[in-house]
């Protein structure tokens, strides 16, 4: 049973104001283009991430999207890239240069900080209280439903997953500590899960008709998710600040831009 | 909302056939059901029930999932299908909402995608847009009304199986339907939960007398279809029967001219006071104690017990970390405490005991897919602490409460092979496989089938058959006897009885009492994490 998160910094936070947060997080630091704030940023977002309860899912996650990514930016600017002069080691073709190896840091610690912010969003947004407030803003419920899906999917497919290899357990398979033995096992999973799941669905959607989901017209919401004034101005706040950076980062790049 | 009058639907099938399939699902029956009346389709497994209560409730469409010729008629206004194209469509959503359905298996009426109970509940109204304060009062009334209130604040989720059978009736009754279907409404259900069910359809049938969920005195009595297999107490308490036998009806009647007929017992109906015809027999639990029947439970054997378990405890999740807590005390809730069991080689016993008492987690700490926080489990012998489950498997074997958490290949012969071949070597795997599946009653022809394609009692049959194939030394069965029918119950009894005579130890959990008398040498009680004779 996974444990419950229940962190009082977001469940203070209105969904909006967590992903306006978020999102405008992102914008700035990609506008910035400095890794000293990407690093503060990427180090900020892990650290809310450990006091929310959820580093573990946000820094899996994390890893399976940036470590491939970085590993191709390091290959790619680190060791081939055309700008470089400062030469600090050269095997053929391939050449180690400090500009290289700066913009690949550049780009990696950009990249790591968005992913963090944005996954801190999706592993510790309440989901329910994300649909509420897209219901009442007249978000069609159906658009909500496949944003709450795609939140949930993926501890519902390791719910899923986790019977499954409960079952299969249970009639004698060992699954052994090793990766190998880990995907061994997996590989026999991947047919049952699916079925399951396309199963799943087909049941569900009787019933998610028969209450009258996909039919048109008002809807109304049990879940009363508090939107403080306070909030609202900062979200305001957060977003002409952004604005202001994208056009300070639009400016300042311009006249390079037209002399290049 | 709901109309002046009472609505009566009536339905004529001539003949019902699922796309894909050449012969009928269903073929010429007749059933009309009347405002303020509990009207019971009874009939075996695989008898068609399902299949009349989704399409009287437009589950199943006409067109749609299969071709219908016949006629619905609801509330005077009647719609003719010819099984052609420009037969009449129904709309689901309007169509639910004068005539609900609550499925066999609970969990498939859930949305998913709230996190409460009372969210939950509240789905079926927020798409009706009802205002939110009669949602609130609706949600605490049809709580009340169910027994959930005590439950609001969980998530769907984490619920046992028998609240959410409460659950999944508590979402049809609350948006006021004309006409409720319930397809075994008390399956999995505790003595205290089937009389909540039993109570609240006396009062839907009756209503005029208590306010409706929104609080409004509308005074409407609901029509209620109740689909069962046995003929259990809210069975009786129907005005009319239908009895249903492969696809077709095979009797009318009130309950006194066909309690006891032979086209009951043909289908396959449970009768009364038959072990296994539900929690219905449970109100016995306050009587007799002590009695233990041993009708079918043979001779104990000597020797080790080949299941042991001593001062065992266990508790569910720990709250998020919060600073100055000691980790000792972050414990949700302990669901087994100081719990002592040994099984002998040869013996049954059965524990009963509340929905959400922690019967299925017991059954799971005996091959290790729960571990213990403190205490030791031992199996033929030698504790399992650190051992694989998949291990472990080799001398217990474990029936699932729900057999689709069980059953996960492509047919019935593969479900029963998987691991033989590691424990019985390539040349016996397929022959003892055939053997389980013969020995709980599925033929040949089942082997090729898609487990998903069987019905719900064949299912649990097939589940039992993925357990029995492996012969183990320790037999943990969690619900054997829910959905069962009378065959079905006959098989799970011989299975039982044949593996206690080889000298196997079974621990069966049930809220059937009198099965568990009928079956057992003893029967527990899980009260309060350990367990007491009863």
């Amino acid at each position: 049973m996974m444990p419950e998160r229940n962190d009082a910094v977001t469940a203070r936070l209105h969904p909006f104001t967590a992903l306006t947060a978020a999102a405008c997080t992102a914008v700035i630091t990609t506008a910035a283009a400095s890794w000293p704030l990407s690093i503060t940023v990427a180090l900020a977002a892990a650290v809310l991430a450990v006091r929310c309860g959820a580093a573990r899912q946000v820094l899996a996650a994390a890893a399976v999207i940036l470590v491939p990514l970085l590993l191709s930016l390091l290959v790619l600017h680190g060791l081939f890239f055309p700008e470089g002069h400062t030469v600090l080691a050269q095997w053929g073709p391939a050449r180690v240069t400090a500009e290289g190896l700066g913009f690949a840091l550049e780009v990696g610690t950009r990249t790591t900080a968005c992913v963090l912010v944005l996954l801190l969003f999706s592993f510790t947004v309440s989901v329910p209280d994300l649909l509420a407030a897209l219901a009442a803003r007249k978000i069609p419920p159906q658009f909500g439903f496949v944003v709450a899906s795609t939140l949930t999917l993926l501890p519902a497919v390791a719910r899923r997953l986790d019977r499954i290899r409960q079952a299969q357990e249970t009639r004698g398979m060992v699954v052994r500590g090793g990766l190998l033995a880990r995907l061994g096992a997996l590989r026999l999973q991947m047919v049952p899960l699916v079925l399951a799941l396309m199963d799943d669905a087909g049941s569900r959607a009787q019933a998610l008709e028969a209450r009258g989901f996909g039919s048109p017209g008002p809807r109304t919401s049990y879940r009363d998710v508090a939107d403080p004034p306070l909030q609202r101005h900062l979200r305001v706040a957060a977003l002409v600040l952004t604005a202001a950076a994208f056009t300070a980062r639009i400016v300042a790049s311009w006249p390079a831009g037209g002399t290049a | 909302m709901t109309a002046a009058v009472g609505t009566a639907l009536q339905a004529r099938v001539d003949a019902f056939t699922f796309h894909g399939e050449n012969t009928p699902a269903l073929c010429d029956v007749a059933i009309s059901v009347l405002p303020g009346c509990l009207t019971a389709v009874l009939g075996g497994s695989g008898s068609g029930k399902s299949t009349l209560g989704k399409l009287l409730a437009g589950w199943l469409r006409a067109g749609h999932a299969g071709q219908l010729r016949g006629s619905l008629e609801l509330d005077g206004t009647r719609l003719d299908f010819r099984g052609l194209p420009e037969d009449p469509r129904i709309n689901p959503a309007e169509w639910s909402r004068r005539v609900a359905f609550v499925p066999q298996d609970a969990a498939a009426m859930l949305s998913t995608v709230r996190a409460t109970v009372a969210e939950e509940l509240a789905f079926g109204l927020e798409n009706r847009a009802v205002p939110r304060k009669d949602m609130l009062r609706a949600v605490e009334h049809t709580a009340a009304r169910t027994g959930l209130t005590g439950l609001l604040a969980r998530d769907p989720a984490t619920l046992s199986g028998g609240e959410l059978r409460r659950l999944a009736v508590a979402c049809a009754v609350i948006a006021e339907p004309d006409i409720l279907i319930l397809d075994e409404p008390l399956a999995s259900l505790d003595a205290a939960g089937a009389a909540q069910i039993r109570e609240l359809v006396r009062s839907l049938c009756h209503a005029g007398s208590s306010t409706t969920p929104t609080g409004t005195a509308t005074g409407n009595p609901t029509g209620v279809v109740l689909l069962s297999q046995s003929a259990d107490t809210l069975a009786r308490e129907a005005t009319h029967w239908t009895v249903l036998d492969g696809g077709t009806v095979t009797a009318t009647g009130t309950p006194a001219q066909l309690l006891g007929s032979a086209e009951l017992e043909r289908a396959g109906v449970l009768q009364p006071g038959a072990p296994g015809s539900g929690a219905l027999h449970s109100d016995a639990l306050d009587t007799g104690a002590g009695a233990r029947g041993r009708s079918s439970a043979g001779g104990l054997r000597p020797g080790p017990a080949p299941l042991e378990l001593c001062r065992v405890a266990f508790g569910y999740g720990h709250e998020p970390r919060r600073r100055g807590v000691p980790p000792e005390e972050q414990v949700l809730r302990r669901v087994l405490q100081d719990l002592d069991l040994a099984v002998r080689p040869g013996e049954i016993i059965a524990v009963t005991g509340p929905n959400g008492a922690g019967k299925s987690t017991l059954l799971r700490h005996f091959n290790g897919l729960l571990r213990p926080s403190e205490g030791d489990v031992r199996v033929c012998g030698r504790s399992i602490t650190g051992v694989p489950v998949g291990t472990v498997a080799a001398s217990v074997g474990l029936l699932f409460q729900h057999p689709r958490d069980q059953l996960f290949e492509r047919t019935a012969l593969r479900e029963a092979a998987f691991g033989l071949r590691q424990l019985v070597g390539k040349a016996q795997a397929e022959g003892r496989a055939r053997a389980a599946l013969a020995a709980v009653g599925l033929s040949t022809a089942d082997e090729a089938v898609h487990p998903a394609e069987l019905s719900a009692s064949q299912q649990r049959l097939l589940a039992l058959a993925t357990v029995l194939a492996r012969e183990p030394a320790v037999l943990a069965l969690d619900e054997p006897t829910v959905g069962l029918d009378r065959r079905g119950l006959e098989r799970l009894g011989q299975a039982v009885a044949a593996a206690a005579a080889r000298g196997t130890a079974v621990v069966l959990v049930t809220h059937d009492l009198a099965y568990a008398r009928a079956t057992a040498h003893r029967v527990l009680v899980l009260d309060g994490g350990s367990l007491r004779d009863v």
